[in-house]
């Protein structure tokens, strides 16, 4: 992030803009003096009873005033733009770097904190830049140029009339700092609403079933009520600003009725400089009021920056491969582990662990929950960091090939499949970088146009449609309304976990790799279908090098070889029927139809 | 779902759960939306009309002060006779600041009602939300997400909390303002008056024009910043999957999209801001030099020498007061105008939020709707029902015959039969996914059944009151979640129990003795959710609870969850003690519970497919003897 230590460095590039508005700015509050002081030339004129300059001088406020908004759209216009743009780049630059963060950090960092990064902190950072740089430089010029002026017209006058100036800017900033603390009080309590209504939520059966809902009312009630309350209390002090500032400001003007009026009937300053004092004076009460607002706009904004700038410092832990990619080439992969260990926290999940995948072999990986197996093959594709050297592709390091070009090698279809709210012709696509990814201006117009399923429409491409009949989703296809041209996710239908286990599948192999990684991606799968897909599957297989996890014997079986895993260590290994004959955990999770079948499954351990 | 005209935005628009509602877009004056509003403001209209009258002191303060600084000027500085009032000013000023006082203390009241009568509106809607929600049935909160429910909570609310303390209620003391300042422009002088009110034209186009550009900006931005977070939530959840197949660099590109999409939305209401905001501030000084040009032509003496004909010598301090009166009011009359975007903005924010609240509270999904219980009330307004009479039974205690349940299209229970006797323990066994605890949530009516009956003594259970059916329904789960709060709270769960009561419960399932081992009694402080609790011990909590509850019937799913074997042998202590004599079907998990059941229930993809004792249903070796040897396994190894 450029220049960590403010959030500055982000308004740099448009520094030229920014420049620009606040010289307008500047420009606005001299056009604005010019209005004023034709004002009072035109009292002073109706003083003198010279109608005849009346024309002329009215001619130049009205002249004043346009130039002032003519010269107030454009700065505004400018600054805001700037931050309006600043904001863009942050968000980008953000987005861009929570892309590179490991799938680790998204475990133990719940997305809604992420993304209230993302949005709110972002959005609160640029009123610091838009709001917060217009009011602070309106401000300055403002009381830059009435103060210079009043000192011209008569420094005596100017003096006494602006006393209550300094007093106006201590009384707001001890209320801010009150306002302040009373509102992190809100804040609090808002908090603690918060998460008693995630608790009631949370707890709802328990709260039906036990007929709760009378006993969590009368919570909810009181934790409502003390919300009220402290909104109350910060209200009284928030609503004394005003009053407050509003009641100091105008003793300016009771000073000038008394000192000026003096000066006036003494003839020493005119009727109309006397009406040009009073206009300036009321020109300096709005900067003053806006003062506040900006000592808080600036106060969030360093807050939510100081939030963006701890998330940007934040690395991934699995680093791109530096060395070299691997060359192209079609042959099934080789894998080699050695004596692997995976901890997360001081607990090895994965306990040194060999083993080799032949090219072209099968293996199955089968253990209990919680065995460590979806961490191993995590570990393959590097969802997981791994160690240098403990697992090697054809010979080569995989924390020094380069990430896209490991991945690429690699077909991975998970037990929880992700899809992306687009067609499942597209989502298949992906696998092989062939997704459509419209831009989404294209896409809004094509949308609009009606075309939009058309376009997005990869239906025809036999590599879709080989491996969606390979991943036995042929049948489903036939009662979707636009089969794969089906767009699935919230706007679209909502596939069962079966399906979209299917769909994942596909799109694992439809990337035709080299090595096949299959973590349990059948589990929600009936078992006609699974039968169905097995078949498809050992003529998929052929060729490539594949690692399978199931619960399933009739997927592991005919296996080349099975690791059983248990806690984290490799307890066996060989074929089916050596290791039924050896009777040992195999055997016994075969026995009882591998655990799920008849279902004690235990909680998942991590 | 309401999809506004806006639309959607293409294949990477808000498809996450959650971020539709969030698109839904509203006036800033929605008649129907305030008039359904107003229904909770009602209760609060005593302060509404110490707030209206307030504001209308604070009014007259207001504009009398213009109207006192002209007075000055003429009277007192100039001097009606050519000769200043040296004298009045000290008055004067006085007199001015306290104008200004006067002002600004009923401002100061004014404000402080109206946050009062916004506060308590939102409190009564926090709570109406709250009712309404907790009246749900199970299926609203599985198809809801718990975050779009704590939005319209939290969020949703502050939102509409601002339009009380800068919108709509602010926007009312304007229009008065304006108002009362046009009467007393026009009262000073028609024709000057007349002068003024011809920029008004003008300002009412450049108003009308920025609101149509904000309005059609506002909702670009909203569905632009929808779609935008909407992505990125998705890619933020599927991050394995953007890894895996390197669509990092695509999803930058496509997101820099929406991204520079959602800034471009911005630029129509920048311009529309800025142009209103400086357009209304040249447009008032523009009346003022209208005023001062008229004034001059046609209130002042054509010719210099008349002034110093002493019998018109008045006229020019009157003419110069009127003018300045003029000024500033006109100053005052602009004000609130120049502001109107910010306010607004403020107006669509709530609308839309209002939107979606009464979205939520026009879902109704009511939690045993389907029954004789009068639906349309919440539990807790239920009638107490009756103690039942035993002798009035006229079936089993629990009789569940032919019962069909899917979830969506997926069946679960395709034909469940059971039978639970008087005092009879009644074990269900089967694998994951095999649909036991749909059977719990039947009985206790969390779901409602697709087919079949579920009768409780023999009468339906849609027939018995939700809270009467609760009430003799106790269910254990395995999830033990306990609330914040002390561990009394969670024992008693709002029951006034004797304190002999509560520790006799304590007692009975051994949680004393859980307690003795980490120093603590029931007064101990319990963590939200629980947390700083083992499994065994929220187990044991559960028990006693249960147990002091004393139910008529008694629904246990065993929790399979870890425990040391010392918690193990309390745990299967506590069981036993809280089966004793009772009426139990229990989702069995520890082979000491089955061996002791009357009976055995084995469910396999939703169908009963054996039942029986133990020891006959090991000797046929069928499914049961397979898991029974799993249990023996687990039990032994662990």
């Amino acid at each position: 992030m450029a220049g960590a230590r403010s959030s500055l460095g982000y308004l740099k590039p448009y520094r030229r803009a920014v420049g620009a508005g606040v010289a307008m700015m500047v420009v606005t509050n001299l056009c604005a003096l010019g209005v004023v002081s034709h004002l009072g030339q035109a009292i002073q004129a109706i003083k003198d009873s010279r109608a005849e300059l009346m024309p002329h001088i009215v001619l130049l406020l009205i002249g004043f005033a346009l130039a002032t908004a003519v010269t107030r759209i454009l700065s505004r216009v400018w600054i805001f733009n700037a931050a309006r743009a600043a904001e863009y780049d942050l968000r980008s630059d953000l987005f861009g770097h929570l892309m590179t963060l490991s799938p680790g950090y998204y475990r133990d960092h719940p997305t809604g904190d992420v993304m209230s990064r993302l949005t709110n902190d972002v959005q609160t950072v640029r009123a610091m830049w838009g709001a917060g740089a217009v009011h602070l430089a309106n401000a300055v010029t403002s009381f830059a140029t009435v103060l210079t002026m009043m000192v011209l017209l008569d420094p005596v006058v100017a003096v006494l009339s602006i006393v209550p100036y300094p007093l106006i800017f201590i009384t707001g900033q001890a209320l801010s700092r009150r306002i302040y603390r009373t509102t992190r009080e809100v804040q609090a309590e808002l908090g603690g609403l918060s998460s008693r209504i995630q608790e009631d939520l949370g707890a709802i059966q328990v709260i039906k079933t036990y007929g709760l809902d009378q006993v969590r009312r009368r919570g909810f009630l009181a934790a409502s009520q003390r919300l009220l309350d402290k909104n109350m209390a910060a209200a009284k002090v928030r609503v004394q600003l005003g009053p407050i500032l509003n009641t100091l400001a105008p003793i300016g003007v009771a000073i000038l009725i008394l000192i000026g009026g003096r000066a006036v009937i003494h003839k020493e300053i005119s009727v109309g400089y006397y009406t040009e004092f009073t206009a300036l004076l009321a020109r300096l009460v709005w900067p003053t009021l806006t003062l506040g607002f900006m000592l808080a706009l600036v106060q969030r904004g360093r807050a939510s920056w100081a939030r963006l700038v701890e998330l940007q410092a934040i690395r991934t832990d699995i680093p791109d491969g530096a060395g070299p990619a691997l060359p192209a080439s079609a042959q099934p992969a080789h894998v080699a582990v050695r004596d692997l260990t995976i901890r997360i926290g001081d607990r090895a999940i994965v306990d040194r662990v060999s083993f080799e995948l032949e090219p072209g072999s099968i293996t199955a990986i089968v253990g209990r929950t919680g065995s460590g197996k979806s961490t191993l093959v995590e570990a393959l594709c590097r969802l997981i960091a791994v160690p240098p050297g403990a697992i090697l592709l054809d010979g080569h390091d995989i924390t020094a090939i380069p990430l896209a070009s490991l991945r690429g090698q690699i077909g991975y279809a998970p037990q929880e499949a992700f899809l992306f709210s687009t067609t499942i012709a597209d989502n298949v696509a992906m696998g092989y970088g062939g997704g459509t990814a419209i831009p989404a201006a294209r896409a809004r117009e094509l949308e609009r146009a009606g075309a939009l399923a058309a376009a997005v429409d990869l239906s025809g491409e036999p590599r879709v449609n080989a491996a969606a009949v390979a991943a036995g989703l042929e049948k489903d296809l036939v009662v979707m309304p636009d089969g794969l041209a089906t767009i699935v996710g919230e706007r679209g239908i909502t596939l069962s976990g079966g399906q979209r286990q299917r769909v994942a599948l596909a799109r694992a192999l439809a990337a035709m790799p080299r090595l096949l990684v299959l973590d349990d991606s059948l589990s929600s799968v009936d078992a006609e279908t699974e039968q169905l897909i097995l078949g498809h599957l050992r003529a998929v297989m052929h060729g490539r090098t594949a690692v399978l996890i199931s619960h399933r014997v009739a997927a592991i079986k005919d296996a080349d070889q099975i690791l059983v895993l248990d806690q984290g260590q490799i307890v066996e290994r060989g074929s089916h029927e050596a290791l039924l004959a050896t009777g040992g955990l195999y055997s016994e999770l075969y026995r009882t139809q591998l655990q799920t079948e008849l279902g004690v499954t235990r909680k998942e351990a991590v | 779902m309401a999809v506004t005209a806006a639309g959607p935005i293409g294949p990477v628009g808000p498809r996450r759960p959650g971020l539709e509602a969030e698109a839904v877009l509203g006036k800033a004056y929605d008649v129907r939306l305030m008039g359904r509003l107003a229904r909770y403001v009602v209760p609060h209209t005593r302060l509404l009309v110490a707030w209206g009258a307030l504001m209308l002191v604070r009014t007259g303060f207001e504009i009398a002060q213009p109207l006192f600084v002209a007075y000055v000027l003429q009277h007192h500085i100039i001097g009606n006779s050519g000769r200043g009032v040296i004298e009045a000013l000290p008055l004067d000023a006085l007199a001015y600041i306290g104008l200004v006082i006067g002002q600004n203390l009923s401002s100061f009241f004014e404000q402080w009602l109206v946050q009062l009568a916004g506060q308590r509106t939102m409190h009564d809607l926090r709570i109406a939300i709250f009712d309404h929600v907790l009246a749900q049935r199970a299926a609203f909160f599985d198809r809801i997400p718990v975050g779009r429910l704590m939005t319209r909570m939290t969020n949703d609310i502050e939102s509409l909390n601002e339009m009380f303390s800068q919108g709509a209620i602010t926007i009312i003391g304007d229009v008065i303002k304006a108002v009362a300042i046009m009467v007393v422009l026009l009262a000073s002088d028609i024709q000057l008056a007349l002068v003024t009110f011809v920029t008004l034209p003008l300002l009412v186009v450049i108003v009308e024009y920025a609101r149509r550009a904000m309005r059609t900006s506002f909702r670009q931005i909203r569905v632009r910043l929808a779609a935008m977070n909407g992505f990125a939530q998705e890619h933020l959840f599927g991050i394995r999957v953007v890894q895996l197949l390197g669509r990092g660099a695509t999803a930058q590109r496509e997101y820099n999209e929406i991204n520079a999409g959602h800034r471009d939305a911005y630029l129509l209401q920048i311009r529309a801001d800025a142009g209103m905001y400086a357009l209304v501030e040249a447009i008032g000084y523009i009346a003022i030099g209208a005023v001062l040009w008229w004034a001059s032509q046609h209130r002042l003496l054509p010719m210099a020498w008349m002034a110093t004909v002493p019998a018109f010598a008045g006229l020019i301090p009157a003419a110069i007061g009127l003018v300045t009166r003029f000024n500033e009011l006109i100053a005052r009359f602009f004000e609130p105008i120049r502001d109107l975007s910010a306010k607004y903005a403020v107006m669509q924010g709530a609308m839309a939020a209002s939107e979606r609240i009464f979205q939520l509270l026009d879902t109704d999904e009511l939690d045993g709707a389907v029954g004789d219980g009068d639906a349309t009330k919440p539990d807790w307004d239920q009638p107490v029902p009756r103690k039942p009479d035993r002798s009035e039974s006229a079936g089993p205690a629990v009789e569940l015959a032919g019962v069909h349940f899917s979830y969506g299209a997926e069946p679960v229970l395709r034909g469940v039969d059971l039978r639970v006797p008087r005092g009879a323990t009644i074990a269900v066994v089967g694998a994951t996914g095999s649909g036991k605890s749909t059977v719990i949530k039947l009985l206790t009516r969390l779901y409602e059944r697709d087919r079949g009956a579920i009768r409780i003594d023999g009468i339906d259970v849609r027939d018995i009151p939700l809270a009467a059916l609760r009430r003799r329904v106790t269910v254990v789960s395995q999830d033990v979640i306990l609330f914040a709060g002390t561990l009394e709270d969670n024992l008693t769960l709002g029951v006034p129990y004797t304190r002999d009561q509560i520790e006799a419960a304590v007692r009975r399932v051994g949680l004393d003795r859980a307690l003795a081992r980490r120093g603590a009694g029931i007064e101990a402080a319990v963590a939200e959710r629980g947390a700083n609790f083992s499994a065994g011990e929220r187990q044991l909590v559960a028990f006693a609870r249960a147990l002091l509850r004393d139910p008529e019937i008694l629904v246990l799913d065993e929790a399979t969850a870890h425990v040391d074997p010392e918690a193990e042998e309390l745990i299967e202590r506590g069981v036993a003690e809280l089966l004793k004599g009772r009426t139990t079907l229990v989702i069995a998990h520890r082979l000491s519970t089955i061996r002791n059941a009357d009976l055995i229930i084995v469910l396999k993809k939703g169908q009963v497919i054996e039942q029986g004792k133990h020891d006959e249903l090991v000797a046929r070796g069928g499914d049961y003897a397979a898991l029974e040897r799993t249990f023996r396994r687990q039990t032994t190894s662990e």
